[in-house]
């Protein structure tokens, strides 16, 4: 799902129209210094600045073609915010911007233990519909997941910080296996929810 | 005051030009049409002084169709011909409503396309039909109280439907022959009829449990941009479950068979009173014997009825637990719970809710009105009423979407709860040496297999040129607009085949049979017909000559050259001098003739405006502008 292309101007829907500069990183988007650590205050001051300017309702009395472009800027806008506001995005972009594209980082070997912990972690999952207190023992696993998560994340910036980018994609894929078993959770919550 | 109005010089509202938008809650039980007025938006009442349209509509007399409470009084004695709650079936297939379709005791008229359409005396009866009857009665309504046609409508959806459910909504607006602004979610309506009313800071949730639906929504509120953080629910759970419930409780009590269409109607009707009782009460007796002959008086105290609908209320709160951690926040970092729709009213719900969010939710805006008066404040400012900086709406997309890739996988391209309009695209390549032509399927839900997600639509990408498999280059670009409404294309890189659909979802009706619908329509004779269009048109065209005057104001000047600028000029009065004339055709022709030749300013336009957005503002300066 990271397979997307991450710099903006890449990102255009359409290459012959004309668009400003967009050639800057996410970082210099938004005013942000480069790093995993983002001032979320910033962030969104910026991206609510930038919106105020684009967003299609600011062209609603406008022409076609000015639709059609805030359209697109804004969307470019969207995507930029989305990728730092959440942490596994961020992260990944800036190995990203650090020459690592998303084959290298899946091409990174994970340790035993690990894999291991999310096979426990995976039973535990598959066991919990016949469980009687099921909707605790799964807010239970929800809670764990997203604390190892941020684990993930504090060992990702000691490496990237380092500059030891292999361990920091390696923090990467963990956090990726991890954030797929979270949505498999959620999908038995849901199941749960519909009452199956 | 948090809401300063910053104008563009000549793009403040002239007084004598305000347009008529109105804001139309489509609700599952009752709809209502609001609208601003004097800058103060508000509910609509019908003649006899209600505001609340009951969603029902009669079918038994095929010379008129009956809407609202005219209506819901024969429900009892035609039950097949009294649609009710058809918000329930929009968009959806009849496999997928079999289960709803048994319980609301509808004929189902026989259709090859799997798409729902109901059977009474007047003929086939499809949802989105009986929803357009429903707008129509609204924009007749809106029309009478401002003795003016309606210019452009934000219709309110449950944040949670999926892109059929959307459609068929879209649909059924243009059916009654309402211009859609916005489709707007019903949550997010209600944060801005909040937002907007008390001028609040901060992180809310929207709790809105109507009679059908189910959304939970979390925003951010800052200096009149609201950001919708994360939103989840359940399309198919609402006060029509309590009832539900409480029938099937009353039917086990008093030891009676499976009822007739007519008893259940009248057992739902009966139910839903006692329901609105036990909010008040704590104990209701209630006869039978009208309904199931021999039946004895039942009695149900407010704790029976909460250990009936325990099981629902619990479905309520696991969404919203969902929703918290998908916005990335805790319970206590929630400053407020705004309570909508009328289920609302039901003790347990607010109980369970406060419980969950560790404080009292909110009630000082009436549950029933605040989605269409927050809709009819959005409406306001997208027909430019209002000055445009001072509210912004930035919603998400409900549910992911993706394609289907090797082995009934689905890889997903955007995932929910992300901030919309949005493009993204992504590389697939071919999986087979000389590969020519690819299957593109387009799908919606959280699901890993096809088969559990909602399929939207389908097409091919072909004119591939032959390669080893592996070879080709094929970039499918998602673009959801601010309607939530997607488009999908794809593009082979290395030829520049190119295929591309605007998703209409298989259960949506086709461009050009909504056009035959409307050309049968029975309110609308030919004439009237050829009047709305040229009425449409000129809208149209005055729409496009006020911006472009006010964008020549402002930078014509600078941006134009002396040549262009006077041969925009020339195009101007064409379009002018066909507004005076009774030719549609002319009029669309020298109005799109006028829309081309504006493109190259409005392109400049846009681009100074991000080039300002762009030139790293700080955010003190940022802080002075909105001090202003």
């Amino acid at each position: 799902m990271w397979r997307e292309l991450h710099r903006i101007s890449t990102a255009l829907p359409s290459p012959d129209m004309p668009y400003p500069d967009f050639s800057q990183t996410y970082f210099e988007l938004f005013d942000l210094p480069q790093g995993f650590t983002v001032d979320s205050t910033v962030l969104g001051e910026r991206y609510r600045q930038l919106q105020r300017e684009l967003h299609p309702d600011r062209f609603a009395g406008g022409t076609a073609q000015e639709q059609r472009l805030a359209v697109q800027y804004s969307g470019l806008v969207n995507q930029a915010y989305n990728t730092l506001k959440q942490p596994l995005s961020r992260a990944l972009y800036l190995l990203e911007l650090a020459g690592l594209s998303a084959e290298d980082v899946a091409r990174e070997q994970i340790d035993g233990g690990f894999l291991i912990e999310q096979m426990e972690l995976r039973e535990k999952l598959e066991s919990l519909p016949g469980l009687v207190d099921r909707e605790t023992v799964l807010e239970h696993l929800l809670t764990e997941l997203a604390g190892d998560i941020k684990l993930h994340q504090g060992e990702f910036v000691v490496a990237y910080e380092a500059a030891d980018l292999r361990a920091a994609a390696s923090a990467c894929v963990k956090m990726q296996y991890l954030g797929k078993l979270l949505v498999e959770a959620e999908q038995v919550e849901s199941d749960l929810l519909e009452g199956h | 005051m948090a809401l300063l109005q910053i104008a563009e010089p000549g793009q403040s509202p002239l007084p004598h030009s305000v347009k008529r938008a109105v804001g139309i809650d489509l609700g599952t039980t009752n709809s209502l049409v609001a609208t601003v007025r004097g800058g103060r938006a508000a509910a609509l009442p019908d003649e006899g002084g209600e505001v609340m349209l009951p969603s029902v509509v009669n079918y038994s007399d095929p010379g008129q169709v009956l809407v609202g409470a005219a209506a819901r009084e024969l429900a009892p004695l035609h039950p097949a011909d009294t649609l009710m709650s058809v918000k329930r079936f929009m968009g959806r297939g009849r496999d997928d409503a079999a289960e709803d379709v048994r319980r609301a005791h509808y004929e189902l008229a026989g259709a090859e396309d799997g798409m729902i359409s109901f059977q009474t005396q007047s003929g086939p009866v499809s949802p989105v039909q009986a929803s357009a009857d429903i707008l129509r009665t609204l924009r007749e309504r809106a029309e009478k109280t401002l003795d003016a046609s309606v210019e452009g409508a934000v219709i309110t959806v449950p944040a949670y439907f999926d892109e059929a459910q959307r459609q068929a909504t879209k649909d059924a607006a243009t059916l009654a022959g309402l211009p859609v602004l916005r489709l707007l979610n019903e949550p997010t309506a209600a944060a801005v009829a909040y937002g907007l009313d008390s001028a609040e800071e901060g992180v809310i949730a929207v709790f809105d449990l109507g009679g059908g639906t189910f959304d939970i929504s979390i925003l951010r509120l800052h200096r009149g941009v609201f950001e919708v953080l994360a939103t989840g629910g359940d399309t198919a759970l609402g006060g029509d479950d309590f009832d539900a419930a409480l029938v099937s409780w009353i039917l086990q009590k008093s030891g009676a068979g499976a009822p007739t269409a007519s008893v259940a109607r009248q057992l739902s009707a009966l139910a839903r009173s006692v329901k609105e009782q036990l909010s008040d009460t704590q104990s209701v007796t209630f006869e039978l014997a009208d309904i199931l002959a021999g039946a004895p008086p039942l009695e149900l105290n407010r704790t029976g009825f909460e250990e009936l609908i325990q099981t629902l209320v619990k479905r309520t709160l696991l969404a919203c637990r969902r929703c918290l951690r998908d916005a990335g926040l805790d319970a206590t970092e929630i400053g407020n719970v705004v309570m909508v729709g009328g289920s609302t009213r039901v003790p347990l719900v607010r109980e369970a809710v406060a419980e969950l969010f560790g404080r009292e939710p909110l009630l000082n805006i009436d549950p029933d009105q605040v989605v269409a008066i927050g809709a009819a404040q959005q409406a306001d400012i997208l027909v430019g009423n209002r000055a445009e900086g001072d509210l912004l709406l930035l919603d998400v997309i409900p549910l992911s979407l993706g394609l289907e890739t090797m082995g009934g996988l689905v890889e997903k391209i955007v995932p929910r709860n992300t901030t919309i309009p949005v493009a993204r695209a992504q590389e697939f390549t071919t999986y087979k040496d000389g590969q020519t032509a690819l299957a593109v399927h387009v799908v919606q839900g959280e699901r890993e297999l096809v088969d559990d997600c909602r399929s939207l639509s389908r097409f091919e990408l072909r004119g591939i040129p032959p390669m080893v498999a592996g070879a080709a280059r094929i970039k499918v670009t998602f673009q959801v607009d601010a309607d939530g409404l997607l488009n999908v294309s794809a593009v082979e890189e290395t030829t520049g085949a190119q295929s591309s659909v605007t998703v209409k979802p298989s259960f949506g009706l086709a461009e050009d049979e909504i056009a035959s619908m409307l050309q049968s329509s029975y309110s609308h004779a030919s004439e009237d017909m050829l009047a709305r269009k040229l009425a449409e048109q000129r809208l149209d065209a005055q729409q496009l000559l006020e911006g472009l005057d006010a964008a020549l104001q402002a930078d014509g000047q600078q941006l134009l050259n002396d040549d262009e600028r006077a041969s925009l000029a020339q195009q101007m009065d064409l379009v002018r001098q066909q507004l005076r004339e009774e030719d549609v055709d002319a009029l669309r022709v020298a109005t799109e003739s006028l829309g081309r030749a504006s493109e190259t300013f409005a392109t400049r336009r846009m681009d100074r405006s991000i080039r300002q957005a762009l030139a790293g503002v700080s955010l003190d300066e940022l802080d002075e502008e909105d001090k202003e």
